[in-house]
């Protein structure tokens, strides 16, 4: 069905081609003229309505956007529940939400209010991180379009979008968000907002995109991140407020955030295992048995992180975007690097065992005897070590994201490569020790590996643990006194009674963690470490406090 | 098998295979475009909004039996088109699980389901015996606006016909019985003059104590449509309506009735009245403008903390206007001295003549739906039709009417909603009926109300809601059904009748008030007497018109299907008084000497801060319907206190701290706190909707004398933090912790 007020050029390449068409009207359907006909017998005259979609077709170079005219609005919040019974929402996920900002003094007071669904950006984040292309930018309108079909609910978006638009719906397991009423502006009607708003304070405009993309200084306002993150093309039109300086009332209102926990088994495990390949490599201790542990531990992660997913079944998918998603780039590299780390424990398995036919197989065959070779292995090894700590870089700069300031720090790349050393070394050091123990155990039931007997150095302990815990300290501090909002409330989550608590407790336990490593009880060390870095991450995933948009003072519900 | 087959569902749930696109799916609605396809009806159903006064027209849509959505009509000339969020999402309270389903009777203390034989022959007999014990006055009836007009005046006829007492109030009097009163002074009868429109054509409007922004969000519009207006708003807060405001007057608390006066006294001083008005349709001129010159702008800026200037200037902005209009809601009404304001308010307009012209009347916003009809049609401060109980000739002719011994029909009205309750204290009151209203959490002095109920012997509780908090002190709790359930008229504040229309049936054995009343009726032996071959209640309506015909609220030229087709009808035309002719035996009005008094609790050391109390958009009333409506409660969960900034500071009190407001009375702990310039500094304010921050454990139980109405507006408490007890303490920490732990 073609738009109503302007045809969509249906070519692929037409880009954001569009042609003019007839005025809107002429699609309006028949029943908005039978209501005004009806209209016509009562007493009382219709008043004629301000159009609050456009009237004429877009041009090239231009989309839609919302204008928000914040000296209409009385805060009546009508947008927000029309929003929901428009799209069959619960009640805790709101697409249009509102807020309020305040400045000055008794009774000199302002009061003003924010309504706000998408933004429909032009440069959104949203779009650019999805693993799965599940957002489109509509070429014919510039609306941002999420297909909830494509969507495997990971919910990067949430964390990129700086106005918190995207909302996950837990029963459904993927993000929703305002699509502008796209449906409705089809038919030739306004947006659910637009529509219920009693006051007229919200409207469908044309916006030419290069000269916004030049001047976006009127999509700033009080209560709002800036615009330029993504270049929000919602107009606002502020109330004049001469000297007062307006602020949003919800600033105390800061809560944890969603604890992510199979985030922080995964990302931890992972980064475990790929440290205690390299170390093994290093130390040149690979033995069948420690990789067959990595693999195992590798294995729990993946499939943990997978359930980290509203839409399981299609972690698959995240793959798709390896060009330009982050998370695609992580899930490609993990995956390498997890099936490089299966062929190294298959190769390493059959090398070392010398009665077994596939090994005598595998001699006979000339290349893949090759592969038996130590400097094979090696190789082999160290492709899946590049690719592991290439997965944990990609996994750093998915929570590099303007929009959660807390995460956006050097400290988090720091802080993944660090827990890699420390926890690589360690677990290494425990993994060496097992099996050493296991192939005893195995040999004495006439059944022998070979596995090499190295005792592990205790410096990259020390020296990891030490650099660990600077990162965590210094991260805190520069939290504190960050001139960001979001950063000194993430400081101040962490330091409420229960966060703070769990702070002290990780700290303590790497302290605790290094005691053991000196007095060699490596395997308590490890698990010391271990628990002591996932508090961490805990934390990190609780803590930070996302750019939003000014809320409500009181309020429920999650967003 | 079903086991396992709800086992493979919430598997493909968990998977992510199923992603419940049919319940999230779009569809085309044929007169609304593309909706949630859960949104899209099989058929419409008009009526009008059950919850404010303001009266929006709306369409209910229908699947299947259930309420699905609700548009605004727009076509109704009360809101073209437009809702308020309340309005927008009120379908839901028809599908609500908190809806009472069957009578239950309290037995050996527990409430148990009753059938409605055993229900009502209870009540009956109760009713019956206590009333032969201690006098057929010692029964009260406390009833309600959220009826239709055919039901309240049902249900008169059975309080004060059928059981025989006058001891009959609604919880009106909780809200607008001021205006009421006040009315009567200034003009001999109720009845807002003006409409909605005037806010269209006024070129000055002047809200006092009226945050309509917040209550009446519908009615902002006219204001908007309104180009050459200048609004100014009266009020201690910085509302939502301030914010609208040309110019905003941050009176002191119950000052108003000084500027008022300040306002006459600049307007008689200048000149700028309206002396051929005031000398063909007025009383009590020269001592009107004696008394109020003694309120010289230097003295009201004394008293009103505004200056001298801005004074001057709201004065002569009136004074000038072509047509002026003054609108109120509670911050009027609630206050011992309700009434006189009302009046002090008419005297503006009449001196003025800024009545019964476009754009010109004194206009009482009202709060509930009907209100209004309880107003015209009730039997509780007036005859119905505005008969006055003193008045032979009223009670003579309906006692013509109903074909009664005019002997039944009482002479005084009967106590008023605070001394039914204080008789009840008093022991006077020994049963009580309490009807779609839920004292508990909106009677002021919750201490007194509780001894009250304590105090009865019988209580019965009709509701649309189960649990209701009153309902527990209920001996008998009656199910009933809510709007959208029955049939009938709303009339809003401007005077305009709605037609109310059954949407869907009320949920088990729930019944209508309309039922319930006639049945009782039935029990009592008094139905074929007092509703002849009544089946239905537009068997009521036809009588209510015979009833009402000739009146000044004549219901007898309007059919509920011309209500219906026409958006409504409006009694008394556009605006009354367009003659200048008023209900006053000499036809003129009076002008009243309004006194300023300070309000009844002054602050001092101990109790320092003036408690001021209101509502908020997504909440209405006790929340008695609006907390089961999801999307609205979870907007606003919990109650709230906002104090200024240098208060919190002297208290050393952060945002979002536990406080507790203690009164003479009681305390409220818990309110989360909101450090604001919305209030001025020695002031708070709180809403009142919370029975779990219940506002009237605090407020003071002082009441108009004219009207009855209380002071719910103006109470001395102070603020202090929470103090957790050890146990209390870690509780918090607990939950804080589960919190957290939900929040994984």
């Amino acid at each position: 069905m073609a738009l109503p007020l302007h045809e969509r050029a249906f070519t692929a390449d037409a880009g954001a081609l569009v042609r003019l068409t007839t005025d809107a009207s002429d699609f309006a359907p028949e029943s908005i003229f039978n209501l005004v006909a009806a209209a016509s017998v009562l007493e009382w005259p219709p008043i004629p309505k301000p159009s609050l979609i456009p009237k004429r077709a877009l041009e090239e170079g231009e989309q839609y956007r919302f204008h928000f005219n914040m000296t209409k609005c009385i805060g009546c919040r009508s947008c927000e529940i029309a929003c929901n019974e428009q799209n069959g929402n619960p009640a805790e996920i709101h697409w249009r939400r509102f807020g309020e900002i305040e400045g000055g003094a008794w009774p000199d007071t302002q009061r003003s209010y924010l309504s706000m669904g998408c933004n429909h950006c032009l440069d959104a984040e949203c779009v650019k991180g999805c693993p799965v292309e599940a957002y489109t930018k509509d070429p014919a309108t510039g609306i941002v379009l999420h297909s909830a079909d494509a969507c495997i609910g990971c919910q990067y978006c949430v964390w990129n979008c700086p106005y918190s638009v995207p909302q996950f719906n837990p029963e459904r397991g993927v993000v929703g968000k305002c699509d502008m009423c796209h449906g409705r502006l089809e038919d030739g009607l306004e947006p659910a907002c637009v529509n219920a708003c009693p006051e007229s304070a919200i409207e469908i405009e044309i916006v030419n995109m290069a000269e916004w993309r030049k001047n976006y200084a009127g999509a700033e306002s009080p209560g709002m991140p800036a615009a330029g993150v993504t270049i929000s093309t919602t107009r606002i039109t502020l109330p004049e407020s001469g000297a007062l300086q307006l602020e949003r009332v919800d600033l105390g209102h800061i809560q944890p955030e969603h604890a992510h926990l199979s985030l922080v088994f995964m990302t931890t495990l992972m980064q475990a295992v790929s440290g205690a390949l390299i170390f093994e490599l290093l130390d040149k201790t690979i033995s069948a048995i420690t990789l067959f542990a990595l693999v195992l531990i590798a294995s729990v992660a993946l499939s943990v992180s997978a359930m980290h997913l509203g839409r399981p079944a299609y972690a698959w998918r995240a793959l798709k975007m390896w060009r330009r998603s982050w998370i695609s780039r992580e899930v490609l590299l993990y995956s390498l690097f997890f099936a490089g780390l299966g062929a190294l424990t298959g190769l390493s398995v059959a090398g070392s065992l010398p009665a077994s036919h596939l090994r005598s197989f595998m001699i006979a065959l000339p290349p893949m005897h090759l592969l038996l070779l130590p400097a094979s292995l090696h190789a082999v090894g160290w492709t899946a070590a590049a690719l592991g700590v290439g997965g944990t870089v990609c996994s750093a700069y998915i929570y590099l994201v303007p929009a959660r300031p807390a995460w956006n720090m050097i400290h988090t790349p720091l802080d993944f490569l660090l827990t890699t050393a420390l926890l690589g070394s360690l677990l290494a050091s425990v993994l060496q020790a097992a099996g050493g123990w296991v192939a005893s155990l195995a040999c004495a039931h006439s059944l022998c590996f070979p596995h090499p007997t190295v005792s592990f150095p205790i410096y990259p302990v020390l020296l990891s643990a030490a650099l660990w815990s600077l990162n965590q300290i210094v991260r805190r501090v520069r939290l504190r006194l960050s001139r960001l909002f979001e950063r000194r409330a993430s400081a101040s989550l962490l330091g409420t009674e229960s966060l703070q608590a769990i702070l002290f407790a990780s700290f303590a336990l790497v302290g605790v963690a290094t005691f053991f490593t000196l007095a060699r009880l490596d395997a308590v060390a490890c698990l010391t470490a271990m628990i002591a870095v996932l508090l961490t991450r805990y934390l990190f995933f609780v803590s930070v406090v996302p750019l939003n948009m000014a809320l409500t003072f009181v309020r429920g519900g999650r967003h | 098998m079903s086991f396992a087959n709800q086992l493979f569902t919430r598997l493909r749930r968990k998977l992510g295979i199923d992603t419940l696109p049919e319940k999230y799916t779009y569809a085309q609605d044929p007169r609304f475009g593309k909706v949630s396809a859960s949104r899209v009806a099989d058929r419409w159903v008009k009526t009008t909004c059950g919850y404010c006064s303001v009266g929006c027209g709306m369409e209910v849509g229908v699947k299947y039996g259930k309420a699905v959505a609700v548009r605004g009509n727009e076509n109704h000339p009360v809101n073209r088109g437009k809702l308020c969020p309340k309005g927008l999402s009120e379908h839901h309270t028809l599908t609500a699980p908190g809806r009472a389903r069957q009578p239950l009777l309290r037995k050996e203390g527990r409430l148990v389901p009753v059938s409605w034989d055993e229900a009502l022959d209870t009540m009956v007999g109760k009713f019956g015996s206590i009333q032969q014990k201690y006098g057929r006055q010692s029964l009260g009836v406390i009833g309600t606006g959220q009826l239709v007009t055919e039901e309240f005046y049902t249900l008169g006829k059975l309080v004060q016909l059928g059981f025989g007492t006058s001891n009959f109030d609604g919880n009106t009097t909780l809200c607008m019985a001021s205006a009421v009163s006040g009315y009567k002074l200034s003009f001999g009868s109720d009845g807002p003059p003006g409409s909605y429109a005037d806010m269209e054509t006024a070129d000055v409007i002047l809200l006092i104590g009226a945050n309509i922004a917040d209550n009446h969000p519908i009615l902002c519009q006219r204001l908007e449509r309104n180009k050459r207006r200048t609004l100014i708003v009266v009020d201690p807060r910085v509302t939502k309506t301030a914010m609208m405001a040309d110019i905003h007057l941050p009176v002191k608390p119950r000052s108003d009735i000084a500027l008022i006066n300040g306002i006459a006294h600049v307007l008689v001083r200048e000149g700028l009245i309206d002396r051929e008005y005031i000398a063909a349709h007025t009383n009590g001129y020269e001592e009107f403008a004696e008394y109020v010159s003694t309120f010289h702008p230097e003295y009201v800026a004394k008293v009103t903390g505004l200056n001298e200037e801005t004074i001057l200037t709201t004065a002569r902005l009136y004074g000038k206007a072509k047509a002026a209009f003054i609108g109120w809601t509670m911050g009027v009404n609630h206050s011992t001295q309700g009434a006189v304001t009302v009046a002090a308010i008419n005297n503006l307009s009449l001196i003025t003549g800024n009545i019964g012209r476009a754009g010109a009347s004194p206009f009482s916003i009202t709060g509930q739906c009907n209100a209004m009809g309880t107003r015209e049609s009730g039997f509780t401060s007036s005859l119905p039709g505005y008969r006055k109980f003193d008045v032979p000739a009223d009670r003579q002719e309906l006692a013509e009417i109903w074909k009664i011994d005019v002997e039944r029909i009482p002479t005084v009205r009967g106590l008023t909603y605070p001394d039914i309750i204080e008789g009840a204290v008093a022991g006077k009151i020994k049963a009580m009926w309490i009807i779609a209203t839920n004292p508990v959490v909106s009677f002021p002095n919750y201490d007194v109300l509780q001894q009250a109920l304590n105090s009865l012997e019988f209580l019965v509780v009709q509701d649309g809601f189960y649990p209701t908090p009153t309902c527990d002190f209920a001996d008998l709790v009656l199910p009933a059904a809510i709007w959208g359930e029955k049939e009938g008229t709303y009339t809003n504040s401007e005077r305009r009748i709605g037609k109310v229309n059954a949407i869907v049936a009320p949920p088990g054995e729930a019944r209508t008030d309309f039922d319930i009343f006639l049945d009782i009726a039935e029990r009592l032996g008094v139905r074929g007497e007092l509703y002849p071959g009544w089946q239905t209640s537009h068997d009521a309506f036809l009588e209510w018109q015979q009833v009402s015909k000739g009146r000044m609220c004549d219901y007898s030229p309007f059919t509920w299907r011309q209500i219906e087709e026409e958006g409504g009808a409006q009694w008394g035309g556009e605006r009354l008084y367009q003659d200048g002719v008023f209900p006053n035996q000499d036809g003129r009005a009076r002008l009243h000497c309004v006194p300023c008094e300070p309000f009844t609790e002054q602050p001092n050391d101990e109790f320092p801060i003036i408690l001021n109390t209101g509502r908020t958009v997504e909440h209405w009333h006790t929340r008695t319907k609006t907390a089961q409506v999801d999307l609205l409660n979870t907007m606003v969960p919990h109650a709230w206190l906002e104090m200024n900034p240098i208060d919190a500071e002297r208290l050393q009190l952060k945002p979002h701290d536990k406080v507790t407001v203690i009164s003479r009375r009681s305390r409220v702990p818990n309110l989360e706190l909101r450090i604001t310039g919305i209030v001025a500094p020695g002031q708070a304010f709180m809403p009142f909707h919370f029975s779990e921050h219940n506002s009237n454990l605090v407020t003071l139980g002082a009441f108009d004398p004219i009207s009855r109405e209380p002071n719910f507006k103006q109470s001395a408490v102070r603020v202090e933090r929470t103090a957790f007890t050890v146990f209390e303490h870690v509780s918090q920490i607990t939950k804080a912790t589960g919190r957290d732990a939900a929040t994984q």
